[in-house]
This record gives structure tokens, sequence and C-alpha cells, in this order.
């Protein structure tokens, strides 16, 4: 009985691995797809049994190791052909500079007037803050495509369009962030805060001094979902931006599909360009995003 | 005392000679945004380089003028137009066509662009085709310079005739039933694998494309009839419809691909080198110029009217291509802005266009310079041009063509019958056609 | 009276009020405006210099014309599959995760969640190529079993499922890790308790760990529905609503009818009730997963 229910207990471990493998495949599959085509060469990308890896890939090392230094340093001059037609025939550098403008100002405002926000949300007690947070906090459940239109009038009579700030705005006015740093500053004791307004600090110097620093993980995940959050942005960016030279790396990576003549090569080197800093950032500060999303949650 | 009067005598003078460069010179200054699409390659790939000349070379003989050119891809130029003009920050001009719909005819009854006639004399005008004005002229006045005329044909490679010991049809005419032969005959397993792989025919069915529509025309119907009531439910237009649905259902002459396709794979399929598995395909003009002088894609090919149907004479589409001028505040902008667009629609630009972008020209004196004159193709889509019809003058064309297109699509699926999608199509449109 | 106690009271919280001041700013700019706009929006007809009252005209159009309803039904079917496909698999792949040592769970959280990271372009490039008829990697692989490979986003019998198996083959990221984060709440007396009743592994996952995350399956399933009621980018990227009207969705509806149409009115109409059929979902769900929050 005892050693029956062990041996189902491993083969359900071995059925459960075998599953978890099958699906990362499944998961990762598109993604390496996309980095394999960046260096395929032209011949691989238009073959109907396309390789899944790139010849470069397999054949580089052996090359070196047999001596054949001049073959290899072709073959990978080669298969970076897609990446240089990418950079020297699109706007691609602009628009990855873009990207990290938008990026970069947004999450940094961002974090300053949420922090300032949920400071005194959580902490603080004066008229009008539950309906104040309230009035915010219902607008979550509102779906942003509901404000595309009016958004895009009130961005176009402030002369807006073709400009980065016409896209970093309305991203600043997003309330998650009040929402989770509120969550999160609520669980910090008010006692630290009480003791720093007794050795006299300003109310500014208890924010920036005392809570802040308490606050450094929360604030952090935040930094990490917004950054994530605005470099992926799609449609409001697409409305907004028209000017190759303005455009946002996701914006410009659709109009490399619209082109007449189809290059699938320099299609998915685009997505690996716009991909690898995200995949980066977050294989670096994975403990982050979970966090962040688990404070984000309803409960709490 | 003196120094102070000094002062005042340095900022009069100072003034007069500011109003008298303004006012009296004459001269406008400032920057004019234009927008502008992808035109043929030059040796580095750019598709841009003869509008850029022209900046330059304008720029160079007004100073004090800057052009901004935004380059705009052909397929998201009528949805970037649209934004930009309900955003009120319209360029100042634009390449636009006003019969596709591009920009809406409403928009002209709005007052967003300018009227072109106070500026064109009558003997300039005298210039250009009737046909190209007619392009451009709405309630009375003339919204566009004419640039250029395109027309629809096909596009037949002739490797392929060979290959199959087909005849190509005789002075590129042919009736709908010859037609249907020769793909048949065209459609084969080039590999020997027991598959068929290389087909007669291909085209796709996109909203904004017009590629099918003579086909669909070959019975008799067209969009409008003369009093302008919707005729693309009647009897002649289903059984043109039928005709080209049975090519893929019932004869099997194209890739299972046909209608449902993008443009760019279609091209790839007949021009690419390391494809061309289709013999015949339907092509803007555009593509002769391609298939001509790009040293990818030429190849061994010849033009051949759409084959004849029950209407008893070829039929084709053609399209007027050439710039538009938005509304101006700025008198002086007003006239810098003409000056430039008569500056790019001059005999020599059409010239060239004809010569590398497969267009016709706008202007007689253009035509007369006989730029086919080594390239019999486009001498012979040029006189297609006798027998076309244009899209018509609708202010609602843009929902209409994508509604009927969606329905058309449906068709080449396989999942609805001709009559059920025509008869569709007309409910879907009917809100449009009031 | 009442007004001076007002402005003490400001006074007194003024610090407060400042640090709320600048966000709540930007908020009511950019959110807070547009929100009530949106709602005039639908019934006016926008023309480029001025624009009109048209009553309920926008919305008696969204009914008399199928496309709202042909894209409505295009998104439920979307949502109804999607939702509970991602919320299943997040939840078997979670509690598959759960088990296991702390170096592969944190492998497995990130092979699963990566997807999710990387934004719906790339990786609706990334589909759009492998479902390409020619080149692809779906039709190479029927082929190399022998079978024949099909046009999968051309043809309207197959465009919207293949959307749809796009989605649910895209990992349910934030899901795994939030169904891993609430096991790890769950006391482990309880597991000790069934243990000694002679529960199975399989009765214990059943009996006690699916029920004590409802409060985390609600939550997906409210934030899946509203999700996927607004897919977009995917569309945009992969079919534009096409062939026919098989993959129009309401988003890209409303997309379409404001930015190419320019009825901004109309689309206005669709997107409020858009908004309206998201809110009876999320309250039915609410309804029906009532759940004992007790144990929180």
């Amino acid at each position: 009985m005892q050693r029956s229910s062990k041996f189902l207990l491993k083969v359900g471990a071995g059925i459960g691995y075998f599953i978890l493998v099958v699906a990362a495949v499944v998961s990762l599959l598109p993604l390496h797809w996309v980095f394999a085509t960046a260096l395929q060469l032209h011949d691989e990308v238009i073959s109907h049994v396309p390789p899944l890896v790139p010849r470069v890939a397999l054949e580089y090392i052996p090359k070196v190791l047999s001596g054949d230094g001049e073959g290899a340093s072709q073959l990978l001059y080669d298969s970076l052909e897609n990446l240089r037609i990418l950079f020297t025939r699109t706007d691609m550098v602009r628009w990855f500079l873009n990207s990290l403008i938008v990026s970069t100002s947004a999450t940094v405002t961002i974090l300053f007037l949420d922090s300032l926000a949920a400071y005194a949300f959580a902490k603080k007690q004066f008229p009008g803050r539950d309906l104040l947070f309230w009035i915010m906090i219902s607008t979550m459940m509102i779906p942003g495509h509901v404000t595309l239109v009016p958004m895009f009038r009130i961005i176009a009579v402030l002369g807006l369009r073709d400009n980065l700030l016409g896209v970093i705005l309305p991203d600043i006015a997003m309330v998650f962030g009040v929402f989770l740093l509120r969550q999160f500053m609520r669980t910090i004791p008010t006692e630290l805060l009480d003791a720093a307004k007794i050795d006299g600090a300003s109310e500014f110097g208890i924010y920036s001094r005392v809570m802040l620093p308490l606050a450094k993980p929360g604030i952090a995940t935040l930094g990490i979902l917004t950054f994530n959050a605005t470099w992926n942005s799609f449609l409001w960016p697409l409305i907004v931006l028209n000017k190759s030279q303005v455009m946002t790396l996701q914006v410009g990576l659709k109009t490399l599909l619209d082109r007449n003549l189809v290059d699938y090569g320099m299609q998915m080197s685009g997505a690996a360009v716009a991909a690898f800093p995200v995949i980066i950032v977050f294989l670096f500060f994975q403990g982050y995003f979970v966090k962040g999303l688990t404070l984000g949650s309803l409960k709490g | 005392m003196k120094p102070r009067f000094l002062l005042v005598t340095t900022i009069c003078v100072a003034l007069l000679l500011a109003l008298s460069t303004t006012v009296l010179g004459g001269a406008w200054k400032g920057t004019i945004t234009i927008w502008d699409c992808p035109r043929w390659r030059d040796a580095n790939d750019n598709q841009y380089h003869w509008m850029e000349r022209k900046i330059a070379e304008f720029e160079s003989s007004h100073p004090g003028v800057k052009i901004e050119m935004i380059k705009v891809p052909w397929a998201e130029l009528a949805e970037k137009l649209n934004i930009a003009i309900a955003a009120r920050d319209w360029p100042d001009m634009a390449p636009i066509d006003i019969s596709g719909g591009t920009v809406k005819l409403d928009h002209i009854d709005q007052g967003v662009l300018e009227p072109i006639d106070p500026f064109f004399p009558k003997d300039e005008l005298a210039d250009f085709f009737p046909a190209a004005l007619e392009g451009y002229t709405y309630k009375g006045k003339i919204w566009g310079v004419p640039q250029a005329m395109t027309v629809h044909a096909l596009l037949l490679n002739l490797d392929i005739f060979k290959e199959r010991g087909v005849e190509p049809p005789e002075n590129g005419r042919w009736t709908w039933d010859e037609f249907v032969e020769k793909m048949k005959k065209l459609t084969f397993d080039r590999d020997g694998d027991g598959k068929i792989d290389v087909y007669g025919f291909s085209t796709y069915v996109l909203k904004g494309y017009h590629e099918i529509f003579p086909m669909l025309f070959m019975d008799g119907a067209t969009w409008f009839d003369e009093a302008r009531n919707w005729n693309l439910n009647t009897p002649e237009a289903v059984s043109a419809l039928k005709k080209i649905a049975a090519l893929k259902f019932e004869h099997k002459v194209t890739p299972q691909t046909m209608g449902t396709a993008d443009v760019g794979g279609t091209f790839q399929a007949f021009a690419n080198p390391e494809q061309r598995t289709v013999a015949v395909e339907p092509w803007a003009s555009w593509a002769i110029a391609t298939c001509l002088t790009s040293p990818k894609y030429k190849m061994n090919f010849m033009v051949a009217e759409y084959p004849i149907g029950k209407r008893g004479k070829p039929i084709t589409i053609s399209g007027t291509g050439g710039f538009v001028v938005f509304k101006q505040k700025d008198k002086g902008k007003l006239e810098t802005l003409m000056e430039f667009v008569k500056s790019i629609t001059t005999t020599a630009d059409q010239l060239e266009f004809a010569k590398n972008y497969g267009t016709f020209p706008a202007r007689k004196s253009a035509q007369e310079a006989d730029p086919f004159a080594d390239t019999p193709q486009m001498a012979f889509a040029a006189k297609m041009m006798e027998y076309t019809i244009s899209v018509p003058r609708h202010k609602e064309f843009m929902q209409i063509d994508d509604r009927l297109q969606a329905e058309l699509q449906l068709v080449f699926n396989g999942e609805k019958t001709p009559e059920q999608a025509l008869e569709d199509a007309h409910r879907a449109i009917k809100r449009y056609l009031k | 009276m009442g007004l001076q106690k007002i402005l003490q009271d400001i006074a007194r919280h003024k610090w407060d009020y400042l640090f709320v001041l600048p966000k709540f700013a930007v908020f009511v700019a950019f959110i807070g405006v547009p929100v009530a706009w949106s709602v005039f929006i639908s019934f006016q007809e926008f023309g480029v210099f001025q624009t009109r009252w048209v009553g309920l005209d926008n919305f008696r159009v969204a009914f008399e014309d199928d496309l709202f309803l042909i894209a409505l039904k295009n998104t439920v079917w979307y949502a109804l599959i999607v939702m509970p496909a991602n919320v299943l698999i997040a939840l078997v792949l979670a509690s598959l995760i759960f088990p296991l040592s702390r170096k592969a769970q944190t492998f497995f959280r990130a092979a699963f969640y990566l997807p999710t990271v990387t934004s719906a372009v790339v990786i609706a490039m990334a589909w759009k190529y492998i479902y390409q008829p020619d080149v692809g990697l779906l039709n190479a692989f029927l082929r190399m079993l022998g079978a024949s490979g099909r046009n999968w986003l051309g043809q309207s019998s197959t465009a919207m499922w293949s959307v749809i198996m796009m989605s649910i083959l895209t990992p349910p990221g934030v899901g795994i890790i939030m169904y891993l984060a609430a096991m790890g709440s769950i006391p482990n007396e309880i597991y000790e308790a069934a243990t000694v009743d002679g529960a199975s592994g399989f009765q214990k996952w059943w009996r006690i760990t699916v029920p004590l995350l409802k409060p985390t399956t609600l939550y997906l399933v409210v934030l899946g529905t509203i999700g996927s009621f607004q897919v977009f980018s995917q569309i945009m990227i992969m079919t534009r609503g096409g062939p026919g009207h098989a993959t129009k969705v309401l988003v890209y509806l409303i997309y379409e009818t404001a930015f190419r149409d320019m009825e901004f009115g109309l689309a206005g109409a669709y997107s409020l009730m858009l908004f309206a059929i998201i809110m009876v979902f999320a309250f039915i769900q609410f309804k029906y997963l009532n759940v004992n929050l007790e144990y929180y």
C-alpha cells in the first residue's frame, strides 16, 4: 500500500515534470523563433523547411575550431545582415531612443507623483481622503479604450500630436501605482513616521527621508512594472505618433509589417531588438515582477 | 536727450527694414510640412530620393523656406491623414487622390483643402489631359495637381507560357473562355512530386485595392449605374463573380491563397526569382515598372488586357495621382506652397515618373515626349487607358469599399456564394448610400 | 461658517492636499475629463470644424448595422474561450510548479512569465510568421507530418481560432505567479490534518487547494474577462479584423470607426456599450463566484 502510493507519486511527479517542460517549450518557442529568424541567412528565412536553429549558431564554433576563421567571420557577417538592414534602412535607432525616453520619463514621474499621493492616502488623515482615493481607484475598472477618442481630442488641442509628451502624459495619469504603493505603505509601521515627526522633520522630509527609503521595495516593483507597461504600450502611441522620427518601438515595428515587399528576416530582427531590453530587465529583476503582481491583487 | 533720440531712430529704421523685407520684398519665409510616400528605389534602396531632390532644389532657389518631409507608407496614408484632419493638424501638402476616398469629399466640403484654380491660369491647365483634371474636379473646382495616371492590367510571365507551350493572347486581348483555357494549361506540377506547384492565376482581395474589380465588371456591372444606383447586386455582377470564383473552386487554376493572401506575398509569388509560381496576375502599373527595371524582379513578361466577358469589350480601372494642398491661413505661405507644387509636377517630373514609376503622364507635353518608346509593356498599358473607368466619387467610398471587399473575401474563402456575398454587401452599405 | 471650516481644514492639512494634488490634477486632466467627455461624444456627430448633437442616433446606427453585433459575437467568443483556458492552465501549471525545488520554481516561473513581459506586438509578429502559409513554422511542421498546410490567418474559418490558439498557448504568466503566491500562504496544518484523515494527493488538491484559491481565481477571472474583452494588438498586427469580418473584435472596431472612418460619435457609442458589457460580466462573476473571504 505504502509502496504503491510512493510509486504513484513518482509517476505523478514525472508526468507533472513532463507537462511543465512541454509547456515551457511551447511558451518560449515564439520568442526563440524571433531571435533565431533574426540571425538566419536569407535562404534560411525563405526556406520551406525553416531551421529551428540558425546556421550561424551551429557552424560558427566548428568553423573557428577547424581553423576556417575567414569562413566563420563571413558567416557571422552574413547572419547579421538582417540587423544591418534594419538599422540602416529604418529609423530603428530613433524608435529605440524614443521608447527609452518615454518609458524612463513616464516611470520616473509616476514614481514621484504616485509615491507622494500614496503616502498621503496611506498614512495621513484628512477630510475627503477616502472620497478622492475611491474616485481614482474606481476608474481602474474602466477600460482604456473608452477614453481613446476624448483623450485624442485633448492631445490634439494641446498640440501634442507627434510629440512624445502626448504619449507620456496619459501614462502618468494611470492610477494603478497609487493603489499599489498605498497597499505597500500601509504595511509600514506608523510609529517610525511619528518618531521622525517628534524629531522635528518637515512634512516633506518625513516623506523623502523616512517613507521613501522604507517603501523602496514597493517603489522598485512599481518602477519595473511601469517601465515594462510603457515600453510595450501600442494602441495609444499608434494613434498619437505619425512621424517616423518620433515613433516608439512598438509603433515602428508595425510599419515594418506594412511594406509591400515582406521581409521576415528584417521584421523578426525588429521584434528581437524590441524584446531584448525587457527580457534583460525581467531576468535581472524577476523578484520585483513577482512582488508587484501579488501586491497589486485585490486582497490586502 | 540725444541718446534717446538715437535709440528711437534706430528702432524705427530697424522696424522699417523688417517690414520692407516681409511686405515689400514679398518672399515668404518659414517651414512647409509635406507628406510623401515611397516611390521607385534608387541605388541605395531609398524610395524617397525624388522628393528629397525636389525639396533641395526648391530650398536653394527660395532662401528662408524650409520644407520638412514626413515619410508615410501608402498603406497608412488614409488612416494617418484622417487622424491628422480630425486633429486639425494637417500637413501643407500630401500625395492624395481625391477619388480614392483617401481624403473624404466631405472634408473638401468642410474646407480642408485649397482649390488650385486661382494659381493655375487656363493656358497652364491646357497642358493637362482632361481626364487627369477630371480626377481632381469636385463641385466645379480643381482640388489638386495631377501628376500621373495609373491603370490596372494583367502581367503575364512569358517564361511559364513558354515552358507549357501556351500561346500568349494575341495583341494582349482574350475572351474569358480563352483565358480560362490558358489558365488550365498553365497550372501544373513542375517538380514532379504529384502536387500542383505552378498556377495560372492569382490575386488578392483587400480594401483599398481594386486589382480584381475589372473582372467583376466584365459582364457589364460597375459600382454604380448612370442614375447613381448601386450596381454590384445585379445579375451581371453575380455572374462575373461566379466566373472568378470558379477559377479557384471549379477550375482550380489558382493557389489556395488566391483572394486571401496579402499584397507582398502575391507579388513575391509572381515576381520573386526564387518563387515565380504564378503565370498571370493583375497589377496596377507600378508593377510593370518594377518588373522592367528592378534588378531583383526583372523578368520576361508582357502586359495584357483583362479578359472580355458579356460586356463585349475590355474594361479596366484607372486612377489619377497627384498632390493636394491643405487649407492655409497665410497667403504668402499658400503662394509659396503652390509654387512648390508646380515645381514638382513639371513635364520633366512627369516624364521621370513615367519612366521609373510605371505611371502615365498627366501632362500632354510629357506624353508627347514619348516616354515608352523602349518599353512596349508600358506602351500597351497606356493604350488601355482608352477603356477605363475610375473609382466613383462618393462621400463614403472608403467604407463602401471596406464592406464590399469584406464580403468578396468571404467568397474566396469558400464561405459565401457570390449571390449571398453581393446581397450582404448591398445590405451592409445601405447606410452609406443614403 | 461652513466655508470657513472647510478652509480651516484645508489649511490644517495643506501638506496632505499638496501631496495628493499633482497626481490628482494629472488624473482629472487625462482620465476624469476624458471619461466624462466620452459620454458626450457618443451623442454627437463629429465634424472637422464643428460638432452636432444627434441624440441617440449613434446608438441606433450601432444596432442597425450588423458590424457591432458581429464584433460583439467575436469578442464574446474570444473571451469565453481564452479566459477560462488561461485560468485553468494557470491553475494546473502553478500546481505542478509549487512542489518543485526553489531553483526549478524560479526557472519555470521565468519561462512562463517571459512572454508576458514581452510586448503583445512582438508576440503577435512572431505568431503571424509562424502561421504564414509558405514559410511559416506551423505549416512546415504539418508538411513534415505529411499533412498539408493551410492559410491559417487568411481563411475566415480558421483566422479567429488561430488568434485564440495563440492567446491560449501564450502562457498566463500573471495567473501562474498569483496562484503560486496564494498557494504559499495556505497554512500547512490544513494539509497535515487531511493527510491524517487519509486523503490522497489529488483529493487534497481538489478539496483543499482549489477551494482556498477561490479569491485568486475570482481575481483572475475578472481580470481575464476585462483583458480579453479588450484584445487589440494581436488583431491589429495579425489580421486587421479580416478576412471578411472574421476577427473583427470590439476594440478593433472602435479603433477603425474612430480613427479610420472618423465617426467619433459612433465609436464613442461602441465604447460605452463595451464598457457596460464588461461591467455586466464582472458583476455576474462576482455574484456567482461569490467567495467566502473569511479565510484571508
